[in-house]
């Protein structure tokens, strides 16, 4: 266990597993706080259909990933604003619809490709340098935004209705907010996959919460956890020859158990008054 | 020639010096997807005015205080604000608008501190692109003291009793430095000592900062001596005028019916209240 970090793939690794649990757990808070789940389940499934389109065609992956991901992302978006239709039916159906397309792709294909599974489980141990650079690239997108915009973003978290009309444009936030959702979900394709991702999304953020009752604590604490998980994964996973996406959420969700366990939140609440 | 003005032209406004109309109404109509909520408003509000919207359950008085903030725009007639047609009205313009909401229940794990939910007040003023410097911090603690809450800056906002967290949501509206203060039943879900803080605060800001104030109450007896005058509402603007005009037995019978009764102290008493 001495001198792995001088291997190259396991260096990559490392990155990508920083990368991806930094912006997963970063962007996550947002997602926990405005409750927006569902849109981040539905989003994955989306962009993996786009990789199984691209597969069938012979186009490049990650575009298609992009377009199929943000293309759900605001039309739930725009669902979830009009309130025509409860938002979990609403969903549910772009849920399951982007799956069926995704499985309807992958039957089309004359050969079995198991390059496109790579999507849907993530192989974050064949990282390539190419994939990793995409991934530095749009995680810094993520992030930059996400701090240039920090006090809209938590405002609109805290009270959309609110942050509207103390003259934030919240809906722009908003579908800003959707876009980089949709974003982390590209970038974590490759390396966690289209299933796992949502807890990467979720459990660092969840478990976060637990821990603290300020906002901007709430967010360090986050991406602390999601960077830790993710390392501490992927090395588990490099020692004992496991699968690193199961090994990083597994770990991730035992973290998130002793923080409910430990949770200042369960002290009995003051009667309001 | 310039003759000196008379001392009271408008015997409306004998007592008070106002300025220019800062929300104008002209024959407003505002609706929701099921219904109307409010039509044929004609209202004027100055600037420096102490205006109580009073009315029954659902007779539009929330509508209003979001028609103002730009939040719906009218079906037919037009609403000015700042001189803005209410559907332009621009960020700049609504960070001078302070608003409290009515529903202001707090989920108690939310994870915010006292001094994070006032410092959002400064979003708009502090404007997009940059981050809040020394001078916002120092509104936000001297909202705070305005409040009497400065001890709990770093509190959780869920763990504060309900009148705390009016009162920090206040500092929130008066951390915007607005030119106007929405308040919407500023006084319900508090106790009575509480109440009667919370409104000597008001009045406070009022003569003081000489902030215009549109107060929303059911309560018609807590916002009577206050205001300097009464908009009586029920989807249409049944009365507008000080609380002797407005307040009659008359009036009050046709918005509310026959369970009205008003004492010889002036006190009315609605029968059917089942408000929230
Ligand atoms: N968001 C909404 N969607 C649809 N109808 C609404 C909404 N808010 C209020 N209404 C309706 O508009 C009318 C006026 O409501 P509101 O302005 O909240 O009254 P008030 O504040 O005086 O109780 C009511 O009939 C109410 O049912
Ligand atoms: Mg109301």
């Amino acid at each position: 266990m001495v001198d792995f970090l001088t291997l190259g793939f396991l260096q990559r690794s490392l990155m990508a597993a920083v990368l991806t649990g930094g912006v997963c757990a970063a962007i996550g808070v947002f997602v926990v706080l405005r409750g927006l789940a569902f849109i981040g389940a539905g989003t994955a499934h989306a962009a993996f259909a786009g990789v199984a389109l691209a597969y069938l065609l012979g186009g490049p992956p990650m575009p298609f990933a992009i377009a199929f991901g943000l293309g759900t992302a605001w039309i739930t978006g725009l669902l979830e604003e009009r309130g025509r239709m409860k938002l979990d039916v609403s969903i549910g159906i772009s849920y399951t619809a982007t799956m069926a397309l995704a499985i309807l792709f992958i039957g089309l294909m004359k050969t079995y490709n198991a390059e496109v599974y790579g999507y849907l489980f993530g192989s974050i141990l064949s990282v390539t340098a190419d994939e990793l650079k995409l991934t530095a690239g749009l995680a810094a997108v993520v992030i930059g935004l996400l701090a240039l915009f920090a006090k809209e973003f938590f405002f609109l978290a805290f009270d959309q209705e609110m942050a509207e009309a103390s003259g934030v444009p919240a809906r722009r936030f908003f579908f800003l907010l959707l876009t980089l959702v949709a974003l982390t979900i590209v970038v974590s394709l490759k390396t966690v996959g289209a299933i796992l991702v949502f807890a990467l999304l979720l459990i660092p953020a969840a478990t976060a919460y637990q821990l603290t009752s300020s906002l901007h604590r709430m967010m360090a604490y986050s991406v602390a956890i999601g960077v830790l998980v993710s390392v501490a994964g992927v090395l588990l996973s490099f020692q004992f020859d496991l699968p690193t996406g199961p090994a990083i959420v597994l770990l991730a969700t035992g973290v998130f158990f002793v923080a409910v366990a430990l949770s200042p939140k369960r002290a009995p609440k003051p009667a309001l008054s | 020639m310039a003759h000196p003005r008379p001392a009271h032209t408008h015997p409306h406004h004998a007592d008070h010096e106002h300025g220019k109309p800062l929300i104008r109404f002209d024959h407003a109509s505002f609706r929701y997807p099921q219904g109307p909520a409010l039509e044929d408003i004609t209202l004027e509000i100055a600037d420096g005015e102490f205006v109580g919207v009073i009315g029954p359950n659902g007779s539009g008085k929330t509508t209003m205080l979001r028609a103002i903030l730009g939040l719906m725009p009218p079906t037919t007639g037009s609403l000015q604000i700042f001189d803005c047609a209410c559907q332009n009205l621009r960020c700049h313009h609504r960070a001078r608008i302070g608003y409290l909401p009515q529903k202001r229940t707090v989920d108690p794990n939310f994870p915010i501190t006292v001094h994070e939910a006032v410092l959002m007040g400064r979003s708009g003023a502090i404007g997009l692109w940059k981050r809040p410097g020394k001078a916002d911090l120092a509104i936000v603690r001297h909202a705070l003291e305005d409040v009497g809450m400065e001890d709990y800056d770093d509190h959780p906002l869920g763990a504060l009793s309900g009148g705390q967290q009016q009162r920090v949501f206040i500092a929130r509206a008066l951390a915007q430095h607005p030119q106007i203060l929405l308040l919407d039943e500023p006084t319900t879900g508090i106790d009575t000592t509480t109440q009667h803080n919370v409104l000597d605060l008001i009045q406070r800001l009022h003569e003081e900062l000489h902030l215009t104030i549109v107060l929303v109450s059911h309560d018609i007896n807590l916002i009577a001596p206050l205001a300097e005058r009464l908009a009586l509402l029920k989807t249409r603007l049944y009365a507008l005028g000080s609380a002797k005009q407005v307040l009659t037995k008359e009036i009050l019978a046709r918005v509310y019916g026959p369970q009205i009764l008003t004492t010889d102290t002036g006190h009315v008493i609605v029968a059917d209240h089942h408000h929230n």
